[in-house]
């Protein structure tokens, strides 16, 4: 057999291998890109103590009981120290998360630094009022059955943005079954445009940026 | 779901500047800065580097003494409304960062966008647009002082004056909480506009009759900067002297100024 | 199993098709795309819950009401207080950037003790128990000695809760050496003194007056309370009242007024007499104030029984409108023509004070001036000149002397105010360095200066500077680094203005009383302590009838009980205004014939000598053929604090370029002096040298080089120092003969290619 026709034998004789060698390079990257990857990209941070959203529920009206709007319209968020201490001035019960609570912040008088799952970036405006009072939306639509959480999930932060894990939403794909599930850019837009709000853009003809950006 | 607020009547927010009464002492500058994290470096002398959304212009009617005069004018941006919203800079953007709103006629700047082309400082008549040729630096401490309403920029970027939006935005927002879904005329004011010692600006929606700028900006001796050019600005300057009306546009001798543009 | 080629690129194809298949590169690309927004390296600042503090600024000599917006514990921005009398919602651009100052980096952190040499600006931090007890035992040890009049006190102003306690303390030490900075107010308290016989402060009824004389005063610059002043200018414009502005220079306020007229420098009390001519030769005064509550306007008798001329025929003999046309630059038609104007309008008003008023000038000038509004009879009435009682809600028990006390006190003041040769002036602290100088060993041996920069604000800084060299010891209470501070022996850092509560009254030229509180915005950022504790501690310190003297636990319990009721009111709305109805004419005047008095008592046979010609500057017009005059604008502060950051970006390039300052010449001055516009030159004077920038302006007269006040600070933050020339450095005093107060409108100068 002359060079040239060992070759090409070779190259028909090795037709199993390349297939093989295809699948395992799909299955590693499917394996890294599914699983390690999200595993890496994102970090676990612990709050600074549970929190059992449940339980005081059962004591206010409603999520606006804590989380409220201030007389200038602007939204107070997470509560404050001062809120809490009415009640909390000393220990409550028995459990660990509430002596670190009262040992650790209400006596030295420290603000809890909380982590917020739906921190988003310092260019976005996000107005409470516009979509709660004005549009007359509930606060499950965005944040989820939060409420009825007993206790705090890990906080997960990307390690490449430094954004929260709930803004991409928690299933890596992407993908969203809930209203909740996400809150990028694009989940506030798709609503936008459905509710016709504000698309008042020259240059876009769809929504103005100045709306939620600053 | 309910359908989303109400949509409220389209806005072309602007201002009437009073040039007799401005006396250039610069509060509406300062004030500016203040409100919008503009930086600071250790030299500002160099204007054409030195960030300033609203910077205060001397004007002179260059005759000789003691025939001389001079008057300040305050140049924020112009939010150009141009034709159906196509200002200079709104048309060269090619990354959608400047943008006209329908509902506010104001030009907005999105900093995160920006990626520095520039092209809108060329195409910009009024020298409005800044860019950051440096980061920013607070010495110290003084980043204590910076406003949550406002994103801080990086270098790299350009950045103008926004009629204080985020001020439309808070006072939107305690619309809301009240049940109102318009802003009233005091409620949306920029920092200058409350800055100013002299009363020389005034601010308001130039489409509603009830805001002061209305009836302003129809005073026979009212002008606009480079009004031939089509740019339509939504500043109006007011002045009593010809020669200061003259220095808003570029005239032949036989010229009137008032008489060439028509008002909008 | 032979890993061939094709294997290989299996492999990576696999790899391929399952990275598109997983969400690895869409993420990746995704927040790769969000990264490149963010910046960590800027500051994200942090959002919380909004709220106002009212408080009134010290920053300004006006004293801006304002409100300062807080996110959280974080002061961020500084707006006018709706309502505040004068200032009314607006601020001047010094208060309105005071955030700067509180966090900015040369906020004195400690107390200081001076390491380096003096004035080289080296210190080392030290304990606030050892800071006093230096300060205490150093006061004792001066006292003990017999030398307790050799204590000086320096502040900016003289009323207000604090430099009363500073001068509490000198009275009960033994020193009649308290002093505050000049400005025009002193020429104003002088004047209401030998005309009025009355110790008052001016206010000035603008907003209702009809006619404005100006007598080169920058209404909009800086004169008076800055945005009460632009507030008034822009009524004025509404209203259509002629304001006419005298002056050399084509200022602001020039370029604002109905008319400018220029005039030559120094000569506006001539010129103010010339429109007392025209108005005197055609009846056109009010007859009857001028007639049943003046005196001395016609002849009158001395006490020696000669009669004198009286005001109106001095007038008319020596300021007929031709000479002084000739004197003023002014033709002649014009100033009768303004004189007509002036007099026949229904309230019109004189006013005075160069520029913003930090140097007094001649007293024949407030004295032309002021005649003039008494010819209208625009005394204490609607639209007028007002004679406002001096603050006087601070009453406190007259404090029990010692020996010490009373033999130090009676000794007389260094700077020579209510000496026999300057009785009318109650501070003439210019005249302090050369007192010091000039003698063996310092008439001051301790000096304590707080809220006022002598090194920087004093005309002729270099002697300033001499002055204090000699001076054994200088305790400053800076809240911020100053010229001052900076040759100081000990600092003890009192809180910044918006640290602390403070009374504040009389804002400048306000025509009602009003008392402002300054109240801490935040709480004190350092380890600084309010001077009104200093004070009140170091009397403690002394012990015996000084510490008694001063029976307060606090400053604050000072404060409240010296307020007594009004302390809830000033709380609640920031300030107080105390009820006020000038009295009517017949009342008005203190003088022994209870008249306004045309020529005042102490003018003499020496007056016309000496009121003719206008104040001399210094210099010889061979070597200095220009004159060089300062001016103020009003984006740059020239009191005792210097430009914030954000108002140092607003100074125009053609002030400033880079560390050049620019003075301003007419073209044929210029032209004859070979320079050009941006040309580096020097410019001399009798006091010494700068390098500077040519700026080339129409609206100069012909031979006058203009140089801004404010620039060239010695010390503070970055943005502001050693950048461009103080002008205090070229220009010295010129001691009115009759007030003693500084009469220099300029000195003689020259400028040469550099």
């Amino acid at each position: 057999m002359s060079a040239l026709e060992e070759k090409t034998k070779a190259v028909s004789d090795g037709g199993g291998f390349p297939t093989l060698f295809f699948i395992i390079g799909l299955s590693l990257s499917l394996i890294v890109g599914w699983i390690i990857f999200p595993k890496l990209l994102y970090s676990k941070k612990q709050q600074p103590f549970d929190f059992n959203h449940v339980l005081h529920n059962e004591m206010v009206e409603d999520c606006q009981s804590c989380h409220f709007f201030r007389e200038d319209g602007s939204f107070a968020g997470v509560p404050k120290l001062a809120q809490c201490v009415d009640c909390h001035m000393d220990i409550q019960g028995d459990t660990e998360d509430e002596a670190i609570f009262v040992n650790e912040y209400v006596i030295p008088g420290r603000e809890v630094p909380w982590l917020v799952y739906s921190e988003q970036p310092d260019c976005v405006f996000f107005s409470h009022a516009a979509h709660v009072k004005a549009g007359g939306m509930d606060c499950k639509t965005c944040h989820g059955p939060i409420g009825q959480s007993t206790s705090l999930k890990p906080y997960e932060e990307n390690r490449i943005t430094g954004y929260s894990r709930d803004i991409w939403g928690y299933n890596i794909a992407g993908i969203k079954k809930n209203t909740w599930d996400r809150m990028k850019m694009d989940d506030c837009s798709e609503c936008h445009v459905q509710m016709d709000v504000n698309q008042t853009s020259v240059q876009t003809e769809k929504g103005a940026c100045f709306v939620c950006h600053k | 779901m309910k359908k989303a607020a109400d949509h409220t009547k389209p806005k072309r927010y602007g201002m009437v500047i009073d040039l007799d009464k401005c006396t250039g002492c610069g509060a509406c500058m300062v004030a500016c800065f203040a409100e919008n994290n503009i930086p600071f470096k250790k030299d500002e002398s160099e204007k054409l580097l030195s960030i300033t959304w609203m910077r205060v212009y001397k004007l002179s009617n260059k005759k000789k003494y003691p025939d001389t005069d001079i008057c300040y004018l305050p140049r924020p941006c112009m939010h150009c409304e141009g034709h159906e919203g196509h200002s200079p800079c709104v048309s060269v953007c090619p990354a959608t960062v400047t943008d006209y709103s329908t509902e506010t006629g104001i030009v907005s700047q999105i900093y995160t966008r920006c990626f520095g082309c520039r092209y809108c400082m060329a195409a910009c008549p009024y020298h409005a647009r800044y860019f950051n040729w440096w980061d920013p630096v607070w010495p110290k401490g003084m980043e204590k002082m910076l406003s949550p309403d406002v994103s801080v920029r990086m270098r790299g970027v350009v950045e103008k004056c926004s009629f204080c939006y985020h001020r439309y935005q808070r006072a939107k927002d305690k619309a809301y909480v009240e049940g109102r879904t318009d802003v009233e005329e005091e409620e949306y004011q920029t920092a200058c506009t409350q800055a100013c010692p002299a009363r020389a600006i005034t601010f308001g929606d130039l489409n509603n009759p009830k805001h002061k700028v209305y009836e302003l900006k129809q005073d026979p001796h009212a002008f606009r900067l480079l009004e031939r050019l089509g740019t339509n600005p939504k500043v109006y300057y007011v002045s009593s002297r010809e020669w200061v009306r003259k220095s808003g546009d570029n005239y032949l001798k036989h010229e009137e100024p008032g008489h060439i543009a028509t008002k909008h | 199993m032979k890993i061939d080629r094709r294997s290989f690129l299996s492999l990576g194809l696999g790899v391929a098709a399952g990275s598109v298949l997983s969400p690895l590169p869409w993420k990746l690309t995704d927040d790769l795309s969000i990264w490149t927004q963010t910046w960590p390296w800027t500051p994200v600042p942090k959002d919380g819950a909004v709220h106002y503090v009212h408080s009134v600024s010290t920053l300004c000599s006006g004293g801006c009401g304002i409100q300062v917006r807080k996110v959280d514990d974080r002061a961020i921005k500084i707006e006018g207080m709706e309502g505040y009398p004068g200032s009314d919602g607006k601020a001047c651009n010094q208060c309105l950037a005071g955030i700067q100052k509180l966090y900015g980096p040369d906020h004195i952190q400690t107390p200081l003790k001076r390491v380096g040499n003096r004035g080289e600006g080296r210190f080392a931090p030290i304990s606030w128990d050892e800071a006093m007890s230096m300060v205490a035992e150093q006061l004792k040890k001066l006292r003990t000695e017999g030398k307790s009049q050799t204590l000086g006190c320096v502040v900016e102003r003289e009323y207000g809760t604090i430099p009363q306690l500073f001068k509490r303390f000198a009275k009960v030490y033994g020193s009649p050496n308290f002093m505050t900075m000049p400005s025009y107010l002193d020429g104003y308290e002088q004047i209401f003194k030998i005309m009025q016989g009355e110790e008052a402060i001016p206010g000035f009824d603008l907003e209702n007056a009809d006619y404005i004389l100006s007598f080169g005063s920058g209404l909009v610059e800086g004169w008076g309370s800055a945005p009460r002043m632009f507030q008034a200018n822009s009524l004025w414009k509404e209203k259509g009242v002629p304001v006419v502005q005298f002056e050399p220079r084509l200022s602001n306020t020039a370029a604002k007024a109905t008319q400018w007229v220029p005039i030559n420098p120094g000569a506006e009390a001539i010129l103010a007499l010339g429109l007392a001519h025209v108005i005197i030769k055609e009846n056109l005064f009010h007859y009857d104030f001028v007639n049943r509550y003046s005196a001395r306007f016609e002849a009158w008798e001395d006490g020696q029984g000669t009669e004198q001329k009286g005001f109106k025929d001095r007038v008319l003999d020596r300021y007929d409108p031709r000479y002084v046309s000739r004197v003023t630059g002014v033709p002649s038609s014009q100033i009768e023509k303004i004189a007509r104007e002036f007099a026949k309008a229904e309230s019109p008003i004189a006013l005075c004070g160069r520029g913003a008023g930090h140097t007094p000038g001649a007293i024949f000038e407030f004295h032309a001036v002021h005649a003039l509004n008494g010819l209208v009879g625009n005394i204490n009435r609607k639209g007028g000149v007002w004679a406002l009682p001096k603050p006087d809600y601070i009453a406190w028990p007259e404090p029990a002397l010692d020996e010490v006390a009373k033999k130090g006190g009676d000794t007389p003041r260094v700077d020579g105010a209510g000496t026999e040769t300057y009785p009318a002036a109650s501070s003439l602290t210019h005249r302090l360095p050369a007192m010091i100088n000039d003698a063996e060993e310092s008439p001051i041996q301790v000096l304590l200066v707080h809220g006022a920069n002598p090194c920087y604000c004093l005309p002729d800084t270099e002697t300033v500077r001499a002055a204090f060299e000699k001076i054994p010891c200088i305790v400053s209470f800076a809240s911020h680094m100053d010229e001052t501070a900076l040759m100081a022996d000990l600092i003890l850092p009192d809180h910044g203005h918006l640290e602390k509560y403070q009374d504040v009254p009389a804002p400048e030229g306000l025509s009602v009383p009003v008392i402002g509180l300054a109240r801490p915005v935040v709480a004190p950022l350092y380890d600084t302590r309010h001077v009104g504790d200093t004070v009140i501690q170091l009397a403690k310190a002394m012990g015996g009838g000084m510490a008694d003297s001063f029976p307060w636990k606090n400053y604050e319990e000072c404060l409240r009980k010296t307020l007594g009721q009004h302390w809830k009111t000033m709380e609640e709305k920031g300030w107080f205004s105390p009820d006020f109805s000038g009295p009517d004419w017949n009342e008005a005047f203190e003088t022994p014939t209870r008249n306004f008095v045309f020529i005042p008592e102490r003018y003499g046979k020496d007056t016309e000598e000496a009121g003719v010609s206008p104040i001399e500057v210094e210099g010889d017009p061979i070597t200095f053929p220009m004159v060089m005059i300062p001016f103020d604008h009003v984006r740059i502060a020239a009191g005792p604090v210097g430009n914030a950051p954000f108002v140092m970006k607003t100074i125009e390039d053609t002030l400033l370029r880079d560390k050049d300052i620019f003075v301003q010449v007419h073209p044929k001055t210029a032209g004859k002096a070979g320079l050009e516009e941006g040309v580096l030159a020097v410019l001399s004077t009798p006091k010494g040298s700068a390098k500077v920038r040519v700026h080339v302006y129409d609206g100069i007269q012909p031979g006058l080089v203009a140089v801004p006040r404010g620039l060239g600070r010695g010390s503070g933050d970055e943005f502001m120092a050693d950048k461009g020339v103080n002008v205090n450095r070229l220009i010295g005093p010129v001691e009115d003969p009759v007030s003693g107060l500084n009469a220099a409108w300029g000195i003689r100068a020259n400028l040469t290619i550099a």
